[in-house]
């Protein structure tokens, strides 16, 4: 009865929980500048909420540390299905200078499936309003397919997701078909 | 003395909000010198390899995909999920082939978003003008002209005439020295092949 009600209120307020990953700080300088006057996501329901118990989106910014890696694991556990994974800036995605160190442990890819990437070092808060305001659009769609299918319906669609487009996945077929390619890595 | 706070509040009431109206409105403009997403230039590119070795978070990536007819087709991607944004790849770029844009939206849901990648194809180099074994014969030939007037020379020497062998000894190599394509020099007068073994 009151599910439309809940549906609707869910919609105006996705609570956002932040995960430092071993980040330098400037993502989460950009990220709390969004909440701030002058960008004030939080006309559209975003609250930065102090645990994942309560949280719609997970914003996640830095390489994943070897520190840090098991406590994101398990952050990641404790938010609720269905939920929604922002990666924040280049850290997260790659590991940007880091990459390659003995020290990190990423992409945040091996560990979830990631929503929205907000690319950037550091992005600017429009780009950071942006990600977030897709990110609750695709939550909201995960939602409706947890109501109708289960969870088994939000795996799928992000499974979905994953997949290359019609159009790119020539250039990605390309690249094992040209095996006597020289590919220079650096 | 509460007079000018009541001013203030007064004016504040009527001021427009200091909040963007970025998602209903369009985005902003970034500031002057800006560095977002990277454009790239395929056709100015030369492929020197200096943006992909400047790169600290190696995000430039080459690939160098060989053609039947020998020609390469070459691949740069930037990938803008790892990229630093520190300009050090633009302002490395002797031929200007990329450039930091202020296009700072930089928001996707797949890897595909984040790439910026060109392709241009590399013409194969000229074939050597000359085969090895024509070199090799080139070579004999001055050889064989350079014992001729050393043995001219030596000949001449008793009778006092070394000063006429130096001058036509230098007369041979001058021809081919300042010349800018002594291959061609070469192929037509065979005398000026020193130059050629010198290279």
């Amino acid at each position: 009865m009151f599910q439309n009600l809940i549906d609707k209120s869910m919609k105006k307020s996705p609570w956002l929980f932040h995960i430092n990953a071993g980040s330098c700080n400037g993502c989460d300088i950009e990220l709390v500048s969004v909440l701030t006057p002058r960008y004030d996501a939080e006309r559209f329901g975003f609250h930065l909420t102090g645990t994942p118990r309560q949280a719609d989106i997970v914003v996640v910014s830095g390489p994943i540390t070897m520190q840090s890696r098991d406590r994101l694991i398990r952050t990641l556990a404790q938010v609720p299905e269905p939920k929604c994974v922002v990666s924040l800036g280049s850290c997260p995605r790659s590991g940007n200078v880091f990459k390659g160190s003995f020290a990190i442990d990423g992409p945040l890819e091996k560990y979830t499936h990631v929503d929205v990437s907000i690319g950037g070092c550091t992005p600017k808060p429009e780009a950071i309003v942006a990600g977030l305001a897709k990110a609750a659009s695709i939550l909201e769609e995960k939602r409706k397919a947890m109501r109708k299918g289960g969870i088994e319906a939000v795996r799928k669609m992000e499974a979905e997701a994953e997949k290359p487009d019609a159009e790119t996945s020539g250039s990605t077929a390309d690249a094992p078909a040209g095996e006597k390619a020289v590919k220079e890595a650096k | 003395m509460i007079l000018p706070y009541l001013g203030r509040a007064f004016t504040n009431l009527f001021r427009k909000p200091a909040t963007e109206k970025f998602p209903l409105e369009d985005a902003p403009k970034a500031q002057p010198n800006y560095r977002g997403r990277i454009a790239y230039d395929p056709n100015l590119c030369i492929n020197c390899g200096l943006c992909s070795r400047v790169c600290a978070p190696q995000a430039i990536t080459r690939t160098i995909k060989p053609l039947p007819n020998g020609d390469s087709e070459i691949t740069l991607t930037f990938d803008m999920t790892s990229c630093t944004f520190c300009g050090t790849c633009a302002d490395f770029c002797v031929k200007h082939a990329i450039k930091m844009t202020d296009d700072y939206m930089i928001v996707g849901t797949k890897p595909e978003d984040f790439l910026v990648s060109g392709t241009f194809i590399k013409k194969k180099p000229a074939p050597p003008k000359f085969t090895p074994e024509q070199i090799a014969a080139m070579k004999a030939a001055a050889e064989k002209k350079r014992q001729a007037a050393q043995n001219a020379a030596a000949g001449a020497q008793p009778a006092g005439d070394a000063a006429k062998a130096a001058p036509a000894s230098s007369e041979a190599t001058k021809p081919a020295a300042p010349a800018d394509k002594p291959a061609e020099a070469a192929a037509k007068k065979p005398e000026s092949a020193p130059a050629d073994k010198k290279e």
